[in-house]
């Protein structure tokens, strides 16, 4: 959070903490966890983020959070048919867990947030912030209202997909899911952020992942281009613990997703896919810290962006390496391709390495569309129009096709063919 | 020249023992052949002989003219005649082959208390030694093994083995990734090295290379001991056999 | 494999131990009292008999220094400063303004020839010998044929004395101090000063701009090719000053220059300060290929002592089809702040920077660069090296930027860290900032250990772990070293050899 004075408030700043002078009492939790919620919204009060915060550099939230809609309690938001078909659906519909339509699953423990914050079972130290420019974390702790905590237990092997599904109705939400993954369990979840109208969504996704688990996370975000996203994944992995994250970035006026992943087991393997695709007068930041904190750990990721209009596109990753990470290997690479001349793409690949014995690398590009393979297409008489969506296309479809779920993958390519179909 | 007793070796990160009581003796002016199957521990073998840390010794001895050379580092026992030729000679990215020679040559030499060649000695005998290999001079201003191809890398590796003159030359799988044209290159300037005062020690999986630098001995590798030596007829054995009978005859 | 205990032991003890320049000069010194206020500044003034507008200029640097606050962002931790207790101005009593060699104080060019500086012109007139080991080098085709170095010294806070002022001066060609530049051609000062580095620029440039007392001018007139290497050494010698030179090139349109510049200073127990700012300004066509060795005290063993070395350097390619090429060794320093950048203005102009750095003990770097992209068809390219032993902290922090007008931008980087034990950190942060879509940016970045294997296959052919190493390491920065004019080459060769002298057991 900003260190400087902020000599007056801005009109969000401002609608922020009188929101939380008006909702105070209508938030579950008491105690150790109203503690929490007074410690964030102080951050709040010290001022957003600006650019001269590092980890904000590209994504001036004072600036760009021009105004903060009012909670709207009568707004409906309807439960979405699944990404994938057959998938247990967990909807928290404008804010809150939709708790007629739980799924049963054996081996898997789901309470809404609301009942776990108020009983008291809920482990307040899960609302502490990141380091201390951690706004997201600061925003959706002070509010937090709903979500679900979910609890898989060692040895199960999920057959169906869970999907978490945070639907908008315009107005604001805070909601978390807090998941705890126990050891050797296998699971793919798909977290839905969706909805409509002039949104302020916050959302925080917390896992534990236990030894030896395989965990496949797919974040979906196709918010409306009115609505501000700020969300944040954070995970920590066991010994050999494999966690393939995939974010897929297609909706959102202005999107900050946070991904914080500490490889705390040995042998733990994570992977992250992402692809963005912007258009219109929006910015999406995607921003990821990872830490290898113990010997034999494994990372790698590949991120990418299409942007077109006046869309502005950010990639941040850092890659800590601490001393007594030896054998860490860690890629990184992020390639954009910007199609507009009024579209902007900043990245900041970091590597901040303490042990010797590691091989760490990243790589990013900015270019253009590759002449020689367009011309390739049009000498085979593809217009250009075509050809140019055809290497637009397959330059994403490649990250995705690395998943390796058919049903999955056809599902996301059905989602870019939309999406080119809107913007293209 | 060479002698090994009951030599026990491991690899030091996580202690699997490759090399289990090893013996074998190797006489000036003599070639050896170490023959074995995959995984039986001849590039092990080689990696002890050279001193590379990533393995323990904890058991025996390997004399080199009668003395105990398991505590020199690999320096000293390349200044002492120990050559060993990688399977998969290192890249050293930016450090030209001429300059690397000339190190290498230099470092030798002063290890022995001799002076540094001249420029124009050294440039000599580089020229004398790459025509006999039929190497191009412009390969060696490029850096060192970066972008050679196998072929090239293993004749770079002769090059080094005569430019040295090591005592002891060790050879690992110097046949591999070789096509018949480069393999007798490779032979012929391994057999003009054969002299009564050098021993060679090659080791190979395919009877192969021994057509071409016929060994005066033949000793076989399984699980980490030599389970039968021979003459050069054991590799014709082998070679028309395979490994299987050699090993049900030595369990 | 993590490094063996004695090499860490060893890389523990080099350095600093091994700083070979650190012996002290003894000179009368004219000194200035400690502190700084607007009284210093009109005493340096006066002593360099600078016409009031060049005071007037200092003072409003002054002024705005006093209204700033020194940076924090980069990755580098120090004790405060306290900027009252350092002398701003010493300079050796035997100035002003030695005519020739034979009036500089033989204490002087005693120090110089310990610092191995050609200085005297007969030796310089004998060319610097080429040695030997380049026969090997037949493929290095980036000899510098000459030999010949024109040296302007800078002791302290003075320039003392510059060689081959005749005979650049029948090529056109003004090689100065830029105190005498100040008296001598106010008219070009005037014009460039401050004007790829305002007197806002920043806290420590801004500071430099207030107080600093000397440094080099070179002038190239349209159209000539400098026709030699134009050299400068900075020695910090004094006690508790700081040194805060100023160096201004200005390259007219299609002529070119080659520049050179070396530090050293003698071992302390305190930290020095030095605040340099350096101004290039490449017209049409004009190529400006500025190299640097830094090898400033390092501070000892137990990181007591170095000197803190916080610069400002930007080349501004003004002129269509300029070149600004930026090389640095830096193998000195308790502490280096320094960002060598290149604004590339002009259409098809291009920028380069090539950069090795090595750290060691206690040295704390944060270094690289900034291309920023304004013209058309502008190019960029970026090597850096770093190297990091014992306790040091190695951060390379890169800014690529291309604007909304500067189409066809093109940006190369690549930057390659290597790791000597494990207690020393080396960090990459790169900005990269694309507002057009006819730029194309790649970045490359690795981190890694000197290769076990690599280690082994060396040390198989004879060549004990110390050589070794260092033949790596050599090899690690090849694509840098290049990029030297040969005499640098050699010695930056050597340099990058003793600080890794006794770094294995």
């Amino acid at each position: 959070m900003n260190m400087h004075a902020i000599p007056q408030r801005t009109s969000a700043e401002t609608a922020l903490i009188d929101a939380f002078g008006e909702r105070l009492s209508l938030l579950p939790g008491d105690g150790e966890i109203m503690v929490r919620r007074d410690e964030a919204i102080e951050r709040l009060k010290a001022g957003l983020p600006t650019k001269r915060v590092e980890s904000w550099h590209y994504t001036d939230l004072r600036r760009l959070l021009t105004a903060v809609p009012q909670y709207d309690g009568s707004a409906k938001a309807e439960v979405l048919s699944p990404i994938l078909e057959g998938s247990a659906v967990l909807p928290v519909l404008n804010g809150v867990a939709a708790t007629n339509k739980l799924p049963t699953l054996d081996g898997v423990t789901i309470q809404p947030l609301a009942e776990k914050l108020a009983d008291g079972s809920f482990a307040a130290a899960a609302l502490d912030l990141y380091g201390n420019d951690d706004a997201v974390g600061a925003l959706n702790t002070a509010f937090v209202a709903d979500g679900y905590f979910v609890d898989i237990a060692a040895g199960t092997e999920l057959a169906t997909p869970l999907e978490l599904q945070n639907v908008q109705a315009g107005g604001q939400t805070h909601v978390r899911f807090p998941v705890r993954i126990g050891k050797g369990a296998r699971v793919t979840v798909l977290e839905r952020q969706a909805g409509e109208g002039t949104a302020l969504a916050s959302s925080v996704s917390q896992l534990l992942v236990g030894d030896d688990a395989e965990v496949l996370w797919l974040i979906e975000q196709e918010q409306a281009d009115t609505a501000t996203h700020l969300a944040q994944f954070k995970a920590s992995l066991g010994k050999n613990a494999k966690l393939t994250l995939f974010v897929m970035n297609t909706g959102g006026k202005l999107v900050r997703q946070e991904i914080i992943v500490d490889a705390a087991g040995e042998g733990s393997v994570f992977t992250l896919r992402g692809v963005n695709l912007l258009a219109g007068d929006t910015h999406t930041d995607v921003t990821m810290v990872l830490d290898h904190s113990v010997p034999h750990t494994t990372s790698t990721e590949v991120v990418r962006y299409v942007i077109t209009d006046k869309a502005q596109g950010v990639f941040q990753g850092r890659i800590n390496v601490a001393q007594k990470a030896q054998k860490t290997d860690a890629k990184m690479a992020c390639n954009t391709l910007l199609l507009s001349d009024d579209g902007e793409f900043s990245v900041k690949p970091e590597l901040e390495i303490f042990a010797d014995d590691v091989q760490c690398g990243h790589g990013a590009t900015v270019t253009e569309i590759n002449h020689d393979h367009l011309f390739y297409l049009m000498a085979r008489g593809v217009d250009e129009k075509t050809a140019r969506g055809l290497l637009v296309k397959a330059f994403v479809a490649e990250v995705i096709e690395e998943l390796e779920d058919e049903a999955l993958v056809d599902a996301l390519e059905a989602r870019i063919e939309t999406w080119f179909a809107t913007h293209g | 020249m060479l002698e090994i007793k009951n030599l026990h070796a491991r690899i030091a990160e996580d202690g699997t023992e490759i090399i289990r009581g090893l013996n074998l003796t190797v006489k000036a002016g003599e070639v050896a052949a170490i023959m074995g199957p995959n995984g039986s521990g001849k590039s092990t073998l080689s990696y002890v002989l050279a001193g590379r840390e990533d393995y323990e010794v904890t058991e025996g001895e390997i004399l080199y003219n009668g003395e105990s050379i398991l505590e020199m580092d690999p320096a000293e026992r390349a200044a002492s005649g120990i050559f060993l030729a990688f399977q998969y000679p290192m890249e050293i990215p930016g450090v030209a082959t001429m300059e690397f020679l000339k190190v290498a040559m230099n470092a030798q030499r002063k290890a022995r208390g001799e002076e540094p060649l001249t420029i124009p000695e050294f440039l000599k005998r580089v020229k004398a030694a790459a025509g006999t290999l039929d190497m191009d001079m412009a390969m060696l201003k490029r850096p060192l093994n970066v972008g050679f191809s196998g072929g090239e890398k293993k004749r770079a590796e002769i090059l080094q083995m005569k430019l040295l003159q090591p005592k002891l030359c060790v050879l690992d799988e110097t046949d591999s990734g070789l096509d018949i044209d480069a393999l007798k290159i490779v032979a012929d300037g391994v057999n003009a090295l054969r002299s009564p005062d050098r021993a060679i020690v090659v080791i190979t999986h395919y009877q192969r290379l021994l057509e071409h630098i016929v060994p005066d001995t033949v000793h076989v590798l399984y699980k980490g001991q030599v389970i039968k030596s021979g003459d050069k007829s054991l590799a014709m054995e082998l070679e028309a056999n395979g490994y299987a009978g050699i090993i049900e005859e030595a369990a | 494999m993590p490094a063996v205990q004695e090499t860490i032991d060893q890389v523990r003890k080099i350095d600093v131990d091994q700083y070979k320049y650190g012996f002290e000069t003894e000179i009368e010194m004219d000194k200035a009292p400690k502190g700084l206020n607007e009284d210093i500044i009109r005493l340096i003034s006066a002593k360099k008999d600078e016409p009031e507008w060049m005071l007037e200029w200092r003072l409003g640097a002054f002024r705005r220094w006093m209204t700033l606050e020194e940076p924090k962002w980069a990755r580098v931790q120090y004790p405060e400063i306290d900027f009252q207790d350092i002398h701003y101005y010493a300079a050796p009593k035997s100035t002003p303004g030695p005519t020739s060699l034979d009036e500089v104080d033989p204490e002087l060019l005693r120090t110089y020839e310990k610092l191995g500086i050609p200085l005297r012109e007969q030796e310089i007139l004998a060319g610097v010998q080429k040695p030997a080991a380049s026969e090997l080098e037949e493929a290095n085709d980036n000899v510098y044929k000459s030999g010949r170095v024109a040296v302007d010294a800078v002791f302290d806070s003075v320039s003392v004395v510059t060689t081959f002022k005749k005979e650049l001066a029948q090529a056109g060609v003004i090689f100065c101090s830029i105190s005498e530049a100040i008296r001598e051609h106010p008219e070009l000062v005037k014009k460039y000063l401050g004007s790829v580095v305002p007197t806002t620029d920043n806290y420590y440039a801004t500071l430099n701009s207030a107080v600093f007392t000397d440094g080099s001018f070179v002038f190239v007139p349209k159209g000539v090719r400098c026709p030699m290497e134009l050299s400068t050494y900075f020695r910090i010698n004094e006690k508790g000053t700081g040194q805060f030179e100023r160096t201004l090139i200005i390259a007219e349109e299609g002529s070119y220059v080659s520049y050179l510049e070396g530090c050293t200073a003698p071992q302390r127990d305190e930290n020095q300060l030095h605040a340099a700012v350096v101004e290039l300004i490449a017209l049409d066509d004009a190529e400006i290929k500025y190299s640097t060795v830094q090898n400033w005290y390092p501070g000892d063993a137990e990181g007591k002592g170095g000197i803190y070395n916080f610069v400002t350097k930007r080349g501004d390619c003004r002129g269509d089809r300029s070149k600004i090429s930026w090389t640095q060794v830096e193998t000195g320093s308790a502490i280096t702040w320094k960002y060598p950048s290149c604004i590339l203005r002009g259409d098809d102009s291009q920028g380069e920077f090539y950069s090795i750095a090595v750290s060691n003990g206690y040295q704390q770097i944060d270094s690289g660069t900034k291309m920023i992209h304004l013209g058309k068809n502008t190019t960029s390219r970026v090597i850096s090296k770093g190297i990091a032993a014992g306790f040091s902290q190695n951060t390379y922090r890169g800014q690529i930027s291309a604007h909304r007008k500067a189409t066809n931008a093109r940006n190369f980087t690549n930057c390659d860290s290597l790791l000597i034990g494990d207690q020393c950190g080396a960090h990459t942060v790169p900005y990269i900032e694309a507002k057009n879509s006819t730029a194309q940016f790649e970045h490359e970045a690795t981190t890694s250990k000197i290769s076990e294997d690599q280690k082994f296959y060396v040390m198989q052919r004879g060549i004990p772990e110390e050589e070794a190493i260092a033949l790596i390491v050599n090899g690690f920065v090849k694509d840098v070293i290049q990029e030297l004019p040969m005499e640098f080459a050699v010695e930056a060769q050597k340099l990058i050899g003793i600080s890794l002298e006794g770094s294995v057991g």
